[in-house]
């Protein structure tokens, strides 16, 4: 289960701000992107740095999309489109990918599901056409449908026994409900249990047409062999026109919104989240450095403070949650039950602080640096860097995303106290708390 | 939506290979450095290899190269290891230093505009470690507990056990770690001795790769290394050479499922026969297409892991064919194994299980080569193996010439005889 993960911007754009050693700037790596004649937007890069290339294949399809009596169909369907085509028995993907020695992988958020393979340059065209084969071919074997029902059910177990990642996903219920970014996006046991072959297939044609297709091609190919590869295949798809319905207004996050839970673990976890700026909004900038300052590093506010200082927990992190629809900023924390009452009394009291006094210059620097390498180790391999325009074209946009260091490069530190003061007030948080007991779940 | 079949018409035009810029020197006093510009990403990647490790310790000193590493991030001349740490972090980057097999690395990463800064205190590192004696007990401590977690890891312990018994009485039979008896004795004194013996200029090979230009990387190499003196010559060690007596050891601890490892010495990597042997250790266990996972796996349901290893290594190395199953199909996931070990050396593997294997194989070293930090160490690690830098391009002509027979030669050579270790569940 994936949130949303903030892009930042491309950093060839920051030649201007090499210091020591400036060296000739280098040829300009910039992604190509067209749209193709039914829909499907091709983006392009080349990139030398090993013989591999990225092929990924995002959807404009997630979560959200899904109606009430459907939730978990999009995550399904990630995992049941490597089972088989028409000509692809299944295994044969798996195997076929592996005798490559590529590798495969598929995520599903609330705003996108996508599909990715790695494959040494020798085999970009197979691999071109496993990747269109599966986005209109899947033929969702019977016995595969059930015998991933086990697979899944254990992701949800995983998910359930892993107290951090079962706080994330019971946060954003707890906050977003009934809004389909507080659905599960794995789905609930017993609609899966009764999930059937004829639901699979009605929501794959529904949702896999063109003009929700972004292809990502990123390695060491040539831009115009992939563009007619890419022609060859993804263009010939019959065009359809894309379903995606409106969302509903995000609600307010309150005193209404808190939930204790019972766990069988020893120690406790505590959740806040307060509703900030989604992707579009000229706040993300400011929130993603604010997000950093407070909770990023050992050296964050909350990590001295609420951990060194004060003592109350065993560890402390915030997180930005940025969606194209809604922005979340969450605290998280391990500590001991005795300690849950003055741990959040202490999170509201940093976050004041900030408020009152707002953040200082060493504090802006090193989360741009943060911010930076963070961005700088992701783009070094073409699957990093095809995860970063897949990510920007479906949620956000494409220029967004290739301007946005120099964009958070721009925020002052008064601009960070800004936005602490118009998101973050002392009640308008939601909460979830584990405590110890037995387990309610 | 109607079906459609996708067959690309377009000329099988493959772009070229990745060309890399590397440069090379070796300074007066023998210290080399590489270096590799890759322009795609801004970041900077510094791998320092000393020759210094396993192969020179006894059972007396096992574990101290790497007790030395833990001990240098500790601290330097100029700052403790927690300044150094956040120093680190504030160029966007981190630093590590551990004791391996045939060398000992010091590894770093930062923001590629920060190279001369991380280079710095690559060589701060390396140079002027405090390596104070109020740090040591401490470090031993801590390696200690490292130890014991690695003894209480069924899988750990399954392959530690296999070198002690593949290897007999030369040092990869010991855990770069060492033991607890070996680091109770070792002190302050030995552990700086070590150091002084080791960290010498024609011991130790710089690479650093990502967005950086050679020119300058190789004159700030030579401001911070070129200084050295050279130091007095540290003998190849002569050391008894390993002995595969073919035994089989059973161990019992409590874990949940039993390990099974069966294999035999192999060639080093600069041996003829070493792509050979990588390509049969595929065919067996590269995958979810090797032949264990197969077989065992998927036809029989008598393992959950199946996988063989075959890392290069200066002296002989080890091929190793490795279940983990559940205890009560131990017996026969141990007969199976043998059987595909029978099987291997008896017919000759077919041409499309040939070219799967060579396809796995060399997808997974593209695919292992993609980083900076992966990219430096290959770098400093072939040089120092002193395979040269087209060893890559050698390597991969060589296992796209392994024929069948080939394969069949070498696993009648290397798979003769098994050294066995079974852990059961107690």
């Amino acid at each position: 289960m994936a949130r949303a993960r903030l892009g930042l911007g491309v950093v060839l754009l920051l030649a201007g701000c090499a210091t020591a050693g400036a060296m000739a700037p280098s040829p300009a790596a910039t992604p190509t992107r067209e749209v193709l004649p039914n829909g499907v937007v091709l983006i392009v890069q080349e990139q030398r740095a090993s013989e591999v290339v990225a092929l990924q294949l995002w959807m404009r399809m997630g979560g959200r999309d899904e109606a009430t009596d459907e939730l978990g169909l999009a995550h399904y369907i990630e995992h049941m489109l490597f089972k088989g085509t028409p000509t692809r028995p299944p295994g044969s993907i798996d195997t076929l990918i592996e005798g490559f020695g590529g590798t495969s992988n598929a995520f599903t958020s609330y705003d996108t599901t996508h599909y990715d393979f790695v494959v040494p340059t020798a085999h970009l065209r197979a691999g071109v056409e496993l990747l269109a084969d599966l986005a209109v071919n899947a033929s969702f074997p019977p016995e595969e449908i059930e015998s991933e029902k086990k697979v899944v059910f254990e992701e949800m177990n995983l998910i359930e026994d892993d107290p951090e990642k079962f706080l994330l996903r019971r946060l954003y219920e707890v906050a977003y409900s009934p809004h389909p970014y507080g659905r599960p996006l794995l789905g609930r046991r017993e609609f899966i249990e009764k999930l059937d072959r004829d639901q699979l297939r009605r929501f794959y044609r529904k949702h896999f047409v063109p003009k929700s297709m972004v292809l990502v091609v990123v390695g060491a190919a040539e831009p115009a062999l992939v563009r007619r590869l890419v022609e060859a295949t993804f263009g010939r798809v019959e065009p359809a026109a894309p379903s995606r319905g409106a969302t509903p207004p995000v609600p307010t996050f309150g005193p209404s919104r808190r939930v204790d839970v019972r766990r069988a673990e020893k120690q406790a976890y505590l959740g806040l989240a307060w509703q900030t700026a989604p992707l579009a909004n000229e706040d993300v900038y400011a929130v993603d450095l604010l997000t950093s300052i407070l909770g990023d590093s050992p050296s964050s506010r909350l990590n001295q403070t609420v951990r060194e200082r004060l003592r109350l927990v065993a560890t402390i992190e915030a997180g930005y949650g940025a969606f194209e629809k809604a922005g979340v900023v969450t605290v998280t924390a391990r500590l001991e039950p005795a300690d849950l009452d003055r741990a959040e009394a202490a999170i509201l009291d940093v976050i004041r602080k900030v408020r009152a006094e707002g953040v200082t210059e060493a504090e802006r620097q090193r989360a741009l640096i943060t911010a930076e390498s963070s961005y700088a180790f992701d783009i070094e391999t073409a699957e990093g860097l095809a995860k970063t325009y897949g990510q920007a074209e479906t949620t956000w946009t494409l220029d967004n995303e290739l301007a946005y260091l120099s964009r958070l490069r721009g925020i002052t530190a008064a601009q960070i106290q800004a936005v602490a003061r118009k998101y973050f007030g002392d009640d308008n948080y939601a909460r979830v708390r584990f405590v110890p007991g037995t387990s309610s779940r | 939506m109607t079906r459609l079949v996708f067959a690309v018409l377009a000329a099988g035009l493959l772009a070229a290979p990745a060309v890399a810029q590397e440069s090379r020197e070796r300074l007066d006093n023998g210290f080399t450095v590489l270096v590799r510009e890759n322009p795609v990403a801004p970041v900077v990647a510094v791998s320092l290899l000393v020759k210094m490790g396993t192969r020179w310790e006894e059972p007396a000193n096992a574990g101290i190269s790497n007790f030395v590493h833990a001990v240098m991030v500790r601290g330097t001349a100029k700052r403790t290891g927690a300044e150094l740490a956040e120093s680190i972090a504030a160029l966007g980057g981190k630093l590590n230093a551990k004791g391996e097999v045939d060398y000992s690395e010091i590894s770093a990463t930062a923001l590629s505009r920060f190279w001369r800064e991380v280079l710095g205190f690559t060589a701060e590192l390396a140079l002027e470690p405090k390596l104070a004696a109020g740090e040591v007990d401490g470090e031993r401590d801590w390696l200690l507990g490292r130890i014991q977690k690695r003894r209480d890891n069924a899988p750990a312990r399954a392959f530690d056990e296999f070198f002690a018994a593949l290897y007999g009485p030369h040092p990869y039979a010991i855990p770069a770690l060492g033991t607890p008896a070996s680091l109770a004795r070792i002190d302050h004194p030995a552990l700086v001795a070590w150091y002084r013996r080791f960290y010498q200029p024609e011991r130790m090979t710089l690479a650093v790769s990502g967005q950086i230009s050679p020119g300058e990387v190789l004159a700030e190499a030579r401001r911070l290394f070129g200084g050295l003196p050279r130091g007095a010559v540290v003998g190849e060690p002569s050391r008894p050479a390993p002995a595969n007596r073919g035994e089989r050891r059973t161990f019992e601890q409590p874990a949940q499922q039993a390990q099974i490892l069966a294999g035999g010495l192999a060639p080093s990597l600069d041996h003829p026969d070493h792509a050979a042997v990588k390509v049969l250790s595929t065919v067996l266990g590269g995958g979810m297409a090797g032949r264990l996972f197969v077989e065992l796996r998927d036809k029989r349901g008598l393992a959950y892991t199946a996988a063989a290893y075959y890392d290069p290594v200066v002296d002989p190395g080890a091929l190793v064919l490795y279940l983990g199953t559940a205890p009560e199909n131990a017996t026969k996931a141990e007969e199976a194994l043998l059987r595909e070990v029978e099987r291997v050396r008896r017919d000759p593997v077919g041409v499309d299980e040939l070219n799967r294997a060579k396809g796995y194989l060399l997808g997974r070293y593209a695919m292992d080569r993609r980083t900076n930090e992966r990219q430096a160490w290959y770098l400093a690690f072939y040089e120092l193996e002193g395979v040269g830098p087209d060893y890559p391009e050698r390597y991969r002509r060589a296992v796209e010439a392994v024929t069948p027979s080939d394969v069949l030669r070498v696993a009648r050579q290397y798979l003769a005889t098994l050294t066995t270790v079974v852990l059961r569940p107690r």
